[in-house]
């Protein structure tokens, strides 16, 4: 068997179609994640800096180290920011909205105007976005109260009745906050902030995988092998599932070598800086208690089993059908169309079959509190990705496998 | 051994491209002859378990193929006729392959690769992508793959189509060293081949089979129906149009025929010995005209 595999993977991996499709598609993946970094633009009192420049400026405002986001701490903040309002010099106006100009933007807020629009928007209702200026104006009498703020937030988004969420599901996203640790360390994580706004760019590896394996075995009948190979010992058992074993192979090892490559871009360039901080710094409403690193690891674990599913639906479409571009014509508008169907809110039954489609499934929707619930059982959304993919991947090869045993040269 | 073939149908839609083959065999090398769409190909396809019978069974030593599964596979050997390769792969790396799925060891796959190769000649072009070779070498190369197992029944579909004649008597000779102690099936269009290497004559028409026997029984079956004659321009031209003429030769200003004809085609007319070409041409007739089953065997078979 072990001979079968390798030499199965051998004709994945030696097909130009596969080094071609393989080779743009690694291409495409070092572009896309390049262009953060390309684009990516700070201001430093008013000038522009770009690129790794602008990487480099920004990790220095972090020089100080880590924050811990104690109350006492939150309380600092907006007692800064607070007297920088109360000098009309450092004030600016644009309509009815005030903010900081001059020195006090440059010198005091811009460094960390990130943190200070994160304590605001704790402050601000579920939906709603406000940035540092809304901190001069926050009734702070009964003490920062920073952690019980974030909690009410999101007992009031739990409790929205446009989310229609049963009691079960309440409780379920109230008991998964009660994990997250306190108080939260907030620090430099722009690397994790790019990887976490560009999973759905996995997508094209995913194709990339699906073209190569897609003549598993049509291409066989292409090339007319079926016939000898069905007429072996193996042809018509452990062939067919040297195949699949390889199709997975083959996809694994190339999807890593993307995944590789596009956290190498990310990584070298804006620092790994941030691993270890937890998700809540980007979204303070995120339930979920994971450090950066953890989420990633967990999402990438989703696209895999995604991935080992579309792998499965084109193995199973290549021993059904002649050809491999029959087995694309399927295959592309169930990967891309979905990138169309925008979910039109977290309720009713097409918006959560949304979320669990192949382009949706790369993102995780951290913050989007997406549960299922089957009678008492309530389940996140990268759980009910992770179960229909994994069974979805281990279901569908035995029926490829049988599509090949039963296909017949030349009928 | 005995591969028995018992009452094989193959229907697609109104067409039956095989009709009720009833037959026993026995060790030895047959030639299965037939015009376009006779039903070889799709027979062939079916002792060997990839193409499923409409009805009927196909039984080795008494036990159906179906039960005997892998065993039944482990004793076959088969060579479509203009069967893929992997044009990346070189011809040792493609035997090994086709050992591993026909689940030889790897030591034993490595091993019979190696005398195959010296036995088809390819062993200096071994390490040679297949994509660089002649159509006599991957004919040649086809023919090992179908061996490699040392197979008790080995299927042969058109071996030597499209080889040149020293290609082909080399091929015809390796089929004979194969041949011994197993029953070999081999489909070809050129008659003589088959007159060379088999044991006997399997002839096929409209998906049934017509003939069987050795070749010098079969083709006394059309004793003093075969004709010559030397004659003129005129009435070589009539014979062309009213009977079926093997072979036309002109010698100075006159005309040779050999004619196929239940009686003589003119007074001068000599009976002469039938050959299997004549045979063939006796049942098929001049143009060989495809049968019902040819649109679905295409280019494949004859």
């Amino acid at each position: 068997m072990k001979a079968l595999i390798r030499f199965e993977f051998q004709k994945i991996l030696r097909r130009r179609s596969t080094l071609i499709v393989c080779a743009v598609s690694l291409l495409v993946t070092a572009f896309l994640f390049a262009l953060p970094v390309m684009q990516y633009q700070v201001y430093d009192h008013g000038e522009p800096r770009k690129g790794l420049d602008g990487v480099a400026f920004q990790k220095a405002q972090f020089s100080g180290g880590d924050v811990w986001l104690t109350d006492e701490s939150v309380a600092g903040q907006i007692d800064e920011v607070r007297q920088l309002f109360k000098n009309p010099e450092n004030v600016g106006f644009d309509g009815g909205e005030e903010f900081l100009i001059g020195d006090a933007y440059w010198n005091s807020v811009a460094p960390r105007e990130d943190l200070l629009n994160l304590i605001a928007g704790n402050y601000a209702p579920p939906g709603e976005f406000a940035g540092y200026s809304a901190l001069a104006k926050l009734d702070l009498s009964a003490g920062p109260r920073f952690y019980e703020t974030r909690a009410e937030k999101i007992r009031a988004i739990v409790g929205d009745p446009a989310r229609r969420m049963s009691a079960q599901q309440a409780a379920f996203w109230e008991k998964r906050n009660s994990q997250v640790a306190q108080p939260l360390r907030y620090g430099y994580f722009e690397g994790w902030r790019v990887l976490f706004s560009s999973w759905e760019l996995f997508l094209f590896a995913v194709l990339a995988v699906c073209i190569a394996v897609a003549p598993v075995f049509c291409g066989e009948y292409q090339a007319g092998t079926d016939a000898v190979i069905l007429a072996g010992k193996y042809g018509k058992t452990r062939v067919a599932a040297a195949k699949i074993i390889a199709s997975y192979l083959f996809g694994a090892l190339a999807f890593l070598v993307h995944i590789g490559l596009a956290c190498a871009i990310v990584f070298l360039t804006f620092g790994p800086e941030g691993w270890d901080l937890p998700l809540q710094i980007n979204g303070l409403s995120v339930p979920y208690p994971w450090t950066f690193l953890q989420a990633a690891l967990i999402n990438f674990g989703v696209i895999f089993l995604v991935l080992f599913a579309m792998i499965a639906l084109t193995l199973v479409l290549s021993a059904k059908m002649k050809s491999a571009y029959l087995v694309l014509a399927v295959l592309v508008p169930v990967l891309f169309l979905p990138m169309f169907l925008t979910p039109s809110g977290t309720t009713g039954l097409l918006s959560r079959i949304a979320f669990l489609l192949p382009y949706r499934s790369t993102m995780p929707e951290l913050g989007h509190y997406i549960s299922y619930q089957f009678g008492g059982l309530v389940l996140d959304v990268l759980s009910v990705r992770a179960i229909v993919y994994a069974l979805f991947s281990l279901a569908v090869p035995p029926l490829a496998g049988r599509g090949f045993r039963r296909h017949q040269p030349g009928a | 051994m005995e591969l028995e073939l018992q009452h094989l149908c193959k229907q697609y839609g109104p067409i039956r491209a095989v009709d009720n083959v009833h037959i026993r065999l026995s060790p030895g090398v047959y030639g299965l002859l037939g015009a376009n769409g006779a039903g070889k190909t799709t027979l062939m396809r079916m002792i060997c378990g990839v193409l499923a019978p409409t009805s009927g069974c196909i039984r080795l030593n008494g036990k159906p193929m179906q039960a005997l599964g892998e065993q039944y596979y482990a004793q076959l050997g088969y060579m479509p006729q203009d069967f893929g390769f992997y044009p990346d792969f070189t011809a040792r790396e493609f035997l090994h392959y086709m050992a591993a799925v026909k689940g030889l060891s790897a030591g034993t796959g490595r091993e019979r690769t190696e005398r195959l190769l010296k036995m088809v000649n390819l062993h200096d072009a071994a390490n040679r992508r297949i994509k660089s070779f002649s159509g006599g070498m991957k004919q040649r190369l086809g023919i090992a793959q179908a061996e490699l197992n040392d197979p008790s029944i080995l299927i042969l579909d058109e071996p030597t189509a499209g080889l040149d004649p020293k290609e082909r008597v080399r091929l015809r000779n390796l089929i004979a060293d194969f041949a011994r102690e197993k029953i070999v099936i081999l489909s070809t269009h050129i008659v003589s081949d088959v007159s060379y290497i088999a044991d006997t004559i399997l002839m096929m028409k409209q998906g049934r089979i017509l003939l069987q026997g050795a070749p010098d029984e079969i083709t006394r079956s059309i004793q003093g129906k075969v004709w010559e004659l030397l004659t003129d321009e005129q009435t070589a031209a009539d014979c062309a149009h009213r009977l079926s003429v093997v072979n036309l030769h002109h010698e100075g200003g006159r005309i040779r025929l050999r004619m196929i004809s239940d009686a003589a085609p003119a007074p001068n007319a000599r009976a002469v010995e039938p050959s299997l070409e004549d045979l063939f041409l006796y049942h098929f007739g001049e143009s060989s005209p495809s049968e019902g089953g040819a649109a679905y065997e295409s280019a494949d078979s004859i």
